[in-house]
């Protein structure tokens, strides 16, 4: 078990020591959630003028988008990293080690989630400095909580992909779906707003409980009522991902 | 007129680093010009000076008659050039790449087709022209390289290490091709890291070293400058030395102090000929050869003796070792 | 035996230079289409952009200020199809720098061609991509109910701004490749395509937009281009708006094809 835990430690170690060496890679995932969020609340800023939004200023709105799809670009990244060490390689070596695959496979996604308060965290000083009002301690939590939980789920997936196709060429499937994933949700608008076929899909889509989880902070106060669903969300999300990725893993390896 | 003419030639990048210092070396036309060298000794550097995809930062250079700094265009329109990268684009077929290299060297839209399979026929890959280039091997990529070059039957043309990677069948054909190319009298500029290569297909060889030309000539003037072929002798049994020298003495020079650890060394002029008859004299005077081996200088030793390291890939001399079966 | 050389004919012939443009551009084309995988992301990419804005905000267009419009999506056409155009240009310029990084582009530059040759081939090109970018868009917006109000003339009219625009976004994609060189650094203009596209009135009439987006967007050539082929599209055929748009597309195509020669005489003075 402490062997298991030391190996997730070192895949963990070096998915974040790729931030400190090559940060110019690192810098626009960390820095596109933050231009979204501005760029979004400078066009449609207008919009929180209906009554729908009540009063609720549109960036404020949309500041837990910014943070779910930090999340989900991050997600993204491992599976497009994950693809670049299989074309290296790398990976190949990696299962070697007699390591449970089990283990490889946590360590990847767990650095998934640690990184990904890194785009969440800018995002919140920049939103911060613009007047956004600061969330309860508890409020922020959860919203940690649940960016680092879809941050898992979204790297399960682009993981699946990563090991069927074993190529970069696959990284734009990986970003499309963390795209649809955040924004196919009320992201822009509370659900009275959207149009039928969106609203649909936003009632479908579990991201849009994970969504309304984090936004409950900073919109208002928290409530179990929104907080639980949130959290069955994305933990069924990691569920059901992270069996597609075991198996797609299990079946690289033979 | 000279089909490259180069003087004073240098460059220099933007840290004062000089990747070429002041090089001279003319070829005439019909010639095959073998430039070698260690990597990073400034072959590249010079070579893309001349084919103009970059400029000299001092000196002078012509190809075909014609200014490479201020008439650009007139130097590509008479050369060929393939790049040592075989610098091909992976998703286009080898027929459609080298019909767009017909249309770039304003081949008549008539005559493309033609001419581009009369090429791909010559090089050997009519039947993988339909292929993507990404699928070729190594050998093939540089062939279609060398067809592209020649699209336009240029006069100069240039080669940048065009063997360097590959297996001694593909070499092989590359050579031919060179040579075929002589007999049409087409000016080859080829540059190589190899020592067997400008040997077998340059009439004259330039030796580049840190920039700066260190040797140049015929490859058997050149290694001529180093030393004299020589036998390398040792005995079977007790023998005489001083009376063998005696033997020996009117075929060479005859040294007792060999290098390499053989009892006697002679030099000898006329190379592997000189073999039998030294035996022979040895064997009429009661003497057995147990091991005869005949040293002969390369361009490594030219090199060695130029600049004090050795080419990269080269051994020491290399030595043909005939046994004895006298 | 001598082989009989060829005559390769002079530059300043104008029909070689034609010929050696459309084989450039028909080889670019080729090569886009070899790679759907990079072609794909240009219309994948805004439509799902344009879906989510519409189905978000399409109450919008009820907001005081906004000019009248039959729905979200007529008005969100235009944007969508500015959006994918400057993708486009993202794509050239990684073209351009995969061929650099090959070294292809060093073939091209020792053949006995006009340089501008090289950048015109991809630049027609593109323009024949933005082509089938509009029609696509325009498509996909009948589809989905939008009208062009200004009939056939205003197709003709989104046609010509869009083709114009692409082949300037187009010029400044390579001349950023002839400059950066490689592929990975043209990528990391993606973002800033981002801002640049957000503070213009591409996705939102300008009168609502927040302070300082409003004020950058009336000195944004993508502003002008987006609103001259939104007009055709909402109002009709006739207004300053064409001319503007046009104006401005012309800008970008003069300016960064300007900016990109000169980097191609840069490139070839350091290489």
């Amino acid at each position: 078990m402490t062997q298991s835990i030391r190996v997730v430690r070192a895949l963990v170690r070096r998915a974040l020591n790729e931030i400190l060496r090559v940060p110019g890679a690192a810098i626009p995932g960390v820095l596109a959630p933050t231009i979204f969020m501005l760029g979004l609340s400078s066009v449609f800023g207008k919009a929180s003028a209906l009554s729908a939004y009540h009063a609720v200023d549109f960036r404020t709105f949309i500041v837990p988008v910014g943070l779910l799809q930090g999340a989900g670009f991050t997600g993204a990244a491992t599976g497009v990293n994950l693809a670049r060490d299989i074309e290296q390689g790398w990976f190949d070596r990696l299962l070697l080690a007699p390591a449970p695959r089990a283990t490889l496979l946590t360590g990847v996604v767990a650095s998934a989630a640690l990184r990904a308060l890194l785009p969440g965290t800018f995002l919140l000083i920049v939103a911060f400095s613009l007047g956004v009002a600061v969330p309860s301690l508890l409020g922020l939590l959860i919203a940690a909580v649940l960016v680092m939980g879809l941050a898992c789920a979204m790297a399960c997936f682009s993981v699946t992909l990563a090991l069927r196709f074993r190529t970069q060429q696959a990284a734009p499937l990986m970003q499309i779906a963390s795209f649809v994933g955040v924004l196919f949700t009320t992201s822009y608008a509370p659900k009275p707003l959207l149009q039928d076929w969106l609203r649909v899909v936003a009632d479908v889509n579990p991201v849009t409980r994970v969504l309304e989880g984090v936004r409950q902070g900073f919109i208002g106060g928290v409530t179990w009522a929104h907080t639980w669903p949130a959290l069955l969300s994305v933990a069924g999300l990691i569920a059901v991902l992270g069996w597609f990725a075991a198996r797609g893993l299990r079946r690289y390896s033979f | 007129m000279a089909a490259i003419e180069v003087s004073g030639l240098e460059r220099e990048y933007r840290d004062g680093l000089k990747a070429v210092d002041g090089i001279d070396l003319e070829v005439q036309p019909g010639e095959v010009y073998g430039f070698l060298g260690p990597n990073g000794a400034g072959k590249t550097t010079t070579v893309r000076m001349l084919v103009t995809l970059l400029r000299p930062t001092g000196g002078r250079a012509t190809v075909a008659g014609y200014d490479v700094a201020t008439e650009p265009q007139q130097v590509r329109r008479k050369i060929g050039v393939a790049l040592q990268e075989a610098a091909l684009d992976l998703l286009m077929t080898g027929r459609e790449l080298i019909e767009l290299q017909a249309t770039l060297h304003g081949i008549p839209p008539r005559e493309v087709a033609g001419r581009a399979q009369d090429l791909i026929g010559r090089v050997g890959l009519s039947d993988a022209q339909e292929r993507r280039v990404g699928t070729y091997s190594g050998g093939m990529r540089r062939r279609l390289d060398l067809a592209m070059a020649l699209i336009h039957a240029p006069e100069v043309l240039f080669l940048d290490e065009p063997t360097t990677g590959l297996d001694p069948t593909s070499r092989a054909t590359l050579w031919d091709e060179v040579r075929r190319l002589k007999e049409d009298g087409t000016t080859v500029f080829l540059t190589t890291q190899y020592l067997e290569e400008a040997d077998q297909l340059a009439d004259r060889v330039g030796i580049i070293n840190a920039g700066r030309i260190v040797a140049e000539g015929t490859p058997q003037a050149l290694k001529a400058e180093v030393g004299l072929p020589h036998l390398d002798l040792t005995f079977d049994g007790d023998v005489d030395l001083v009376r063998a020298q005696e033997v020996l003495a009117g075929f060479g020079e005859v040294r007792a102090d060999t290098p390499a650890g053989a009892d006697l060394s002679i030099g000898v002029q006329e190379g592997s000929s000189a073999i039998a008859p030294v035996i022979r004299a040895l064997d009429e005077a009661g003497m057995v050869v147990g091991r005869v081996e005949l040293v002969e200088p390369t361009l490594d030793d030219v090199f060695a003796a130029r600049t004090g390291s050795h080419l990269e890939g080269a051994g020491a001399s290399t030595a043909d070792v005939v046994a004895a079966a006298v | 035996m001598a082989a009989e050389r060829l005559d390769v004919p002079n530059v300043t012939d104008p029909g070689f230079t034609v010929r050696v443009v459309l084989a450039l551009a028909r080889r670019s084309l080729r090569n886009a289409l070899r790679r759907p995988q990079f072609l794909a992301p240009l219309v994948l990419f805004p439509s799902m952009f344009l879906a989510v804005n519409v189905g978000g905000l399409h109450r919008t267009t009820s907001l005081p200020g906004f000019p009248h419009v039959d729905g979200f999506l007529d008005f969100q056409l235009a944007g969508a199809i500015t959006q994918s155009l400057l993708l486009g240009g993202v794509a050239t310029g990684i073209a351009t720098a995969l061929e650099i990084e090959g070294g292809f582009f060093d073939r091209l530059v020792a053949s006995p061609i006009p340089r501008t040759a090289i950048v015109l081939g991809r630049l027609v090109a593109t323009g024949a991509t933005a082509v089938a970018q509009v029609t696509y868009f325009l498509l996909l917006g009948l589809l989905f109910g939008a009208t062009v109000k200004g009939g056939i003339p205003g197709v003709l009219v989104v046609y010509l701004i869009g083709i114009v625009a692409g082949v300037g976004f187009g010029a400044i994609g390579q001349a950023i490749a002839l400059r950066a060189k490689s592929a990975s650094s043209v990528q990391g203009i993606f973002p800033l395509v981002l801002v640049v596209l957000f503070v213009s009135s591409a996705f939102f009439p300008k009168d609502l937009l927040s302070s300082p987006a409003d004020i950058v967007a009336t000195y944004n050539p993508l502003s002008y281009i987006a609103d001259g082929m939104r007009t055709p599209i909402i109002d009709g055929v006739g207004s300053t708006s064409t001319l503007e748009g046009l104006a401005a597309a012309v800008f970008v195509v003069i300016a960064a094809g300007a900016i990109a020669i000169v980097a191609l005489r840069g490139r070839l003075r350091d290489a």
